[in-house]
């Protein structure tokens, strides 16, 4: 397998993760700051009390 | 073939999206300021960062307009070869994620900076040894961000170099403003809404590249003006260097503040694990990605490439003449996207001063190897240019604004992480250690730090370092935050004022490498090593920060490569030596003298 074939593959790899990843962030990751505002939250109350 | 500047597309349209991607990241940074009551809510979010969001704060804060530069940069200078450095990135953070290697045991101890480490391990006074060269070394790494990302800025959007200062000072300000006030807590948020237009703008950017040069373009620029190199790293690149960027990257992944904080703000130390398998393959797309950039501007400019009148006369007068040619126009074709004239000048200078310098001892006639560096060294400045000129040169209005958009967000993430990192250290490590007095010299008893881990002593937020400190919980939180000023203060005095000795990225990598092989020789020993002792450590930091200094002092003529490994090997030494002569045995000897 030549040089040029194998950073063919490397670069598709990197941007079919890259593509996929970032989607699966995006979906993914208003959940999980919903979840640390409560957790803060939660926190602030316990501390307050 | 086209003489004609470049002029960018950049529009009013395009000035809005950019303009209402910054207004909602400081919006939304900072509305989250009510959540932040202590300093383990302003520095690690209390520890509740969960896998996605933690995975795109780690790339945000790792992804900067810098970063893009400089890893496009690479590929416009070492082609397909600069590659090899994101799959080391990729192997290294699927070994981390999979083993837990160091960040586990980190994790657990619930510390909040990695100097912290070393109080428990070694004493107050490596803390501060370490706290003082990674605010050093960090700071520096840090101060040449805004000059390079106004270089990009300035190509781009076509603004004229007198508000460009001003341009700067705006986005380290709107960093500034929520990462002082938010801490931890707005940067996780505003990372999440960064990493999307980030990850957008470089979807586009990518997608341009491809269409202008295609993959098959990118292969013939790197076949036919490389001289024959441009795919085999082993060669192009040296195992010397390889094994320098395993090491490095190794030491990134574990030990580098801005990282080990993500590590310390997750959940749990499984989701810290997790974060680093799914993170490896961004981490793989942060240097590829933007190599490809410059590869295919490479491409692009070759494309556009004007013929060079070779001058007569003898091989030595051709070489004066082209050099003076070269000297007349090379600045101003530079300023204004004329790459197409620059590169095959320069490209013909360095070859035909290297044909000069073999025929005669460079001792003898020391003008051809002086000028070819001196071409070396402006291909050099071209790649770090090609890749914005490209972009500017061929991205349509609205997209031009996406684009920007996407990179403002990476950078201003970026700024706003390191300003949390460096500062923390700053204030965490070296001013209030200093602040709180002598009382605690010592590690922590080596049967506890053995058993339990400095984990036991975690009830307080931030682990027992901080129950001896005099300082009250809100007086850290605002030492943190004006720490967080005075180092924004510092880069825009130290971006003005510093010339560069290379290439970005090796500047980057050895200012970071002034203290990332000490600190992962010295956390990996306290924690793996029953013989590691304070001297051990701080003779490591010591002789690995003095090995990296000397890629920065010219007159060393040290390389990257070597100051880089010389680095690590001192480091070693030293941490292996001084652990030997005054063992912890010995630990009220050291303490006494």
């Amino acid at each position: 397998m030549s040089w040029a074939l194998v950073w063919l593959v490397a670069f598709a790899v990197a941007l079919a993760s890259f593509v996929l990843i970032s989607l699966a962030i995006a979906v993914r990751g208003i959940g999980e700051i919903r979840e640390l505002f409560a957790a803060l939250e939660e926190e602030r109350r316990r501390k307050s009390s | 073939v086209s003489p004609a500047a470049i002029v960018s597309r950049f529009s009013l349209l395009d000035a809005a999206i950019a303009a209402a991607s910054l207004g909602v990241t400081l919006w939304i940074g900072v509305r989250v300021k009510r959540y932040v009551g202590t300093i383990e809510d302003y520095l690690v979010a209390s520890r509740g960062m969960g896998l996605y969001v933690g995975a795109a704060s780690l790339l945000s804060t790792e992804v900067g307009i810098i970063t893009y530069m400089y890893q496009a940069q690479f590929g416009f200078v070492a082609g397909f070869s600069a590659f090899v450095v994101g799959l080391i990135t990729l192997a290294v953070c699927l070994a981390v994620g999979r083993t837990g290697f160091v960040i586990t045991r980190l994790r657990e101890m619930r510390i909040l900076t990695v100097p912290e480490y070393f109080e428990k391990r070694y004493g107050r006074g490596v803390r501060v040894l370490a706290g003082v060269l990674m605010a050093f070394g960090g700071s520096l790494n840090l101060g040449i961000f805004p000059i390079i990302e106004a270089r990009f800025l300035a190509i781009v959007t076509g603004i004229p170099a007198r508000y460009l200062g001003w341009t700067m000072a705006g986005l380290l300000l709107v960093a500034l403003a929520y990462t002082a006030i938010g801490g931890m807590v707005s940067l996780i948020v505003t990372n999440y809404v960064q990493y999307v237009f980030l990850a957008a703008g470089t979807v586009v950017v990518t997608l341009v590249c491809l269409r202008e040069v295609g993959w098959g373009g990118m292969v013939r620029a790197v076949d036919a003006h490389m001289g024959g190199h441009g795919f085999n790293p082993v060669q192009d690149l040296g195992v010397g260097f390889i094994v320098w960027q395993v090491l490095l990257w190794i030491a990134l992944m574990t030990v580098w503040q801005s990282v080990a904080m993500r590590t310390f703000s997750t959940k749990d130390p499984g989701v810290g694990k997790k974060m680093f398998t799914l993170t490896g393959f961004l981490f793989l797309g942060r240097a590829l990605i933007p190599m490809v950039w410059g590869i295919a501007a490479l491409a692009f400019f070759w494309g556009r490439a004007e013929p060079v009148a070779t001058p007569g006369g003898t091989p030595a007068a051709q070489v004066e003449q082209l050099a003076a040619s070269v000297n007349a126009t090379y600045r101003g074709d530079l300023d204004s996207g004329r790459l197409g004239r620059a590169l095959p000048q320069v490209d013909l200078l360095e070859r035909l001063a290297g044909q000069e310098k073999s025929r005669s001892p460079e001792a003898a006639r020391p003008e051809p190897a002086r000028l070819e560096a001196s071409a070396r060294d402006r291909r050099g400045e071209i790649g770090l240019v090609a890749m914005p000129w490209m972009l500017a040169a061929t991205l349509p209005t609205g997209l031009l604004g996406v684009v920007v958009a996407g990179m403002l967000a990476a950078s201003i993430s970026t700024y706003a992480g390191y300003f949390l990192s460096w500062a923390a250290v700053i204030a965490q490590d070296v001013v209030s250690p200093l602040l709180s007095g002598g009382t605690s010299v010592g590690p922590v008893p080596r049967k506890a730090a053995e058993l339990t881990g400095p984990s036991a002593s975690s009830t307080s937020p931030g682990g027992a370092s901080h129950a001896d400190a005099p300082l009250s919980n809100p007086s850290r939180l605002l030492l943190t935050r004006v720490t967080v000023v005075a180092l924004t203060v510092f880069i825009m005095i130290w971006s003005l004022v510093y010339d560069l000795p290379g290439p970005a990225y090796f500047y980057l990598q050895v200012t970071a490498n002034l203290f990332m092989a000490p600190t992962l020789i010295a956390v990996v020993g306290g924690l793996y090593w029953r013989r590691s002792s304070a001297t051990g450590a701080a003779l490591c930091f010591v002789l690995g920060a003095l090995a990296s200094l000397g890629y920065l002092v010219p007159w060393l003529k040290l390389d990257v490569a070597t100051a880089g490994n010389l680095s690590w090997a001192l480091a070693v030494a030293g941490f292996v030596l001084g652990s030997l002569l005054v063992p912890p045995a010995a630990r009220g000897q050291e303490a006494a003298a």
